[in-house]
């Protein structure tokens, strides 16, 4: 077991590597270098061809490439990813206040969202064929066909407009303390919720309905356990683990999701500040978000994973061989 | 697609056929609405913010005055066209690279699998958002951009596919009677991928829609004065408390392309026996 969780890790490990490596290319070298975007061609033309040289060895961009990418990727691995353009700050400051708002905003969703889908999957698991299993189908394909931002949009219009029990916009600063923060998450957490909940439910139903034709359960029965024990305690566990990769991946894939969230809200998270990152052209705040959604899905891909390989005993013993 | 018309596949069930209905109405005005449009999508034709049913306006005005007629019977054309002619793209393109290298196998299949792993590890939106500051705001930029980000899922699929096939008896006939490696691919493995691919191209196409439309929506995607339905939620966002038709029109008209799109497809897959409910990666 020992050697399967080193090699998944390790396997982890070369992918975030691999992943720093194109984050950098992607930017870097390709279309001329970091100064080449952040400059406009107004400040081309007004700057004299030596001060831009000046600025490019200011900034470290006359090196080749190569140590230019192993100087960025040794201060990533140690949380610091350069400064902006405009005003030198670290971007590590600039993007760690709107970090933490995210994952607030993502645990605030993942905690009502994972249990509704869960009950939602066994529900229509366990009665499957009936119509309300179908309906949740349908319903989850409406869900997530509609934009997550017309979603928004419509319920900015029924809640703030029409009713106005809550604000139109979010007019919260990035360093609000964490009662503020959740007093405003609630309508971009509901969003979330209508546009994937029922879609998310249909994944994990596969389990439970998976776990429902096992063979134990069918003894359990002909011993004449409860129905209801049989969910809750034979079946329920059997099917958590072949979920875990379907939550990991909702959760993992929650932060690039709610950037289209955070704009329509004003919510002051990760999200907008990429938009204005972008806005800016500040490209070592791209990176750094880049990066980190990217480390993000991959950590939760391994958590789901090494969860795996601890509570199923068939894969622990099958790693083996 | 042998034992059934392609009547069937497209009445596969009520849902299908709304799907198909919804998505046959939606190309039809992308393709021929503008030959029945009043004004030109750009030109100012009346004054601002006109409500709809006013005289020579249907659906009224925007903010600066255009008709909202023309601009919301020509906003989906440009997102569909971004978005069909990107997956399309990345599906042969990754269907090809897929196939050959479940065929080949080995260390080419290794460093292609590993390529696909890293791509699929980062968020699509973070890697828009990446290249639209490295390139710059365009619609090549944005359609090979849809192209590299839809490839390697589609790939991992329809690499799956084709390996069930390498080790049956028309495939090995093949490789005896001595065909080279590209034959075998292009005319025996490729041909009994086809369902697959087909499969791919249509959820794809849907979710690159949904992508397309909220990267315009965030300012990544298209550009104004285009009219765009994702762009056109954002501007009427700021009239939403005088205007709210604004917003109403083009996420109704987004929602039900999408909502066409995916009970078509779920049918379409359905009727060829493939499971569409899992997620997109």
């Amino acid at each position: 077991m020992l050697i399967a969780i080193l090699r998944r890790v390790g396997l982890s490990l070369i992918i975030i590597c691999l992943v720093a490596v194109l984050v950098f290319l992607a930017t870097e070298v390709l279309p001329g270098d970091a100064l080449d975007v952040f400059l406009t061609s107004d400040d081309l033309m007004t700057m004299e061809a030596e001060d831009i040289e000046a600025l490019r060895h200011e900034y470290g961009l006359d090196k080749p490439a190569v140590e230019r990418f192993w100087q960025w990727f040794s201060g990533v691995v140690v949380g610091d990813f350069g400064v902006t353009f405009i005003d030198k700050t670290p971007v590590s400051d600039v993007i760690w206040d709107p970090l933490l708002n995210s994952l607030l905003l993502a645990t605030v969703i993942t905690l009502i969202a994972i249990p509704v889908a869960l009950a939602i999957g066994i529900l229509t698991g366990y009665y499957r064929g009936r119509k309300a299993d179908s309906m949740v189908s349908s319903l989850a394909i409406i869900g997530y066909s509609i934009p997550d931002f017309v979603i928004g949009t419509l319920l900015i219009m029924f809640f703030a407009v029409w009713i106005p029990i809550f604000p139109a916009l979010i007019l919260v600063f990035a360093d609000a303390s964490v009662l503020e923060l959740l007093k405003v998450s609630l309508m971009p957490a509901v969003t979330v919720i209508i546009g994937h909940v029922a879609h998310l439910s249909r994944l994990l139903r596969v389990g439970f309905i998976e776990a429902m034709n096992c063979e134990f359960v069918e003894r359990a029965r002909l011993s004449g356990i409860p129905e209801k024990r049989i969910v809750f305690r034979h079946a329920l566990p059997a099917s958590v683990i072949p979920s875990l990769n379907s939550m990991a991946l909702f959760i993992g894939n929650l932060l690039s999701g709610l950037i289209v969230i955070e704009k329509v809200f004003g919510y002051p998270g990760l999200g907008l500040q990429l938009l204005e990152a972008v806005d800016k052209r500040e490209v070592h705040v791209v990176q750094a978000v880049t990066f980190l959604g990217a480390v993000l899905v991959i950590g939760m891909n391994l958590l789901a994973d090494l969860a795996i390989i601890i509570l199923d005993p068939r894969v622990r013993s099958h790693k083996h061989e | 697609m042998s034992n059934k018309s392609v009547l069937d596949v497209l009445t596969h069930s009520p849902g299908t056929s709304i799907g198909v209905f919804l998505v046959a109405i939606h190309l039809l005005s992308a393709l021929f609405g503008f030959l029945f449009v009043p004004y030109g999508p750009t030109e100012l034709a009346g004054v601002s913010l006109l409500a709809p049913g006013s005289p020579g306006f249907s659906l009224g005005t925007d903010v600066i005055g255009r008709d909202y007629l023309t601009r919301l019977v020509l906003g989906g054309r440009t997102s569909i066209f971004v978005a069909m002619l990107g997956v399309m793209i990345a599906v042969v393109s990754g269907g090809l690279i897929g196939v050959s290298a479940a065929y080949i196998g080995g260390f080419y299949d290794d460093v292609i699998m590993r390529l696909v792993d890293i791509k699929l590890s980062i968020p699509g939106i973070l890697f828009v958002a990446l290249c639209v500051v490295g390139f710059g705001r365009s619609i090549p930029v944005l359609t090979i951009v849809i192209a590299i980000n839809y490839m390697p899922g589609a790939l991992r699929i329809i690499r799956s596919q084709a390996m069930t096939q390498v080790p049956l008896d028309y495939v090995k006939s093949a490789r005896l009677r001595g065909d080279s490696k590209l034959s075998v691919i292009v005319r025996e493995l490729c041909p009994n991928v086809l369902e697959v691919v087909v499969v791919e191209f249509a959820i794809r196409t849907s979710s690159a829609i949904l992508a397309v439309s909220a990267l315009s929506f965030l300012g990544l995607g298209i550009s104004p004065p285009t009219p765009d339905w994702g762009l056109m939620v954002y501007e009427g966002i700021q009239q939403i408390y005088f205007a709210p038709w604004l917003v109403l029109f083009p996420a109704f008209l987004i929602s039900t392309l999408v909502i066409g799109l995916n009970f078509a497809t779920d049918g379409l897959a359905n009727a060829l026996g493939l499971d569409a409910a899992r997620g997109l990666d």
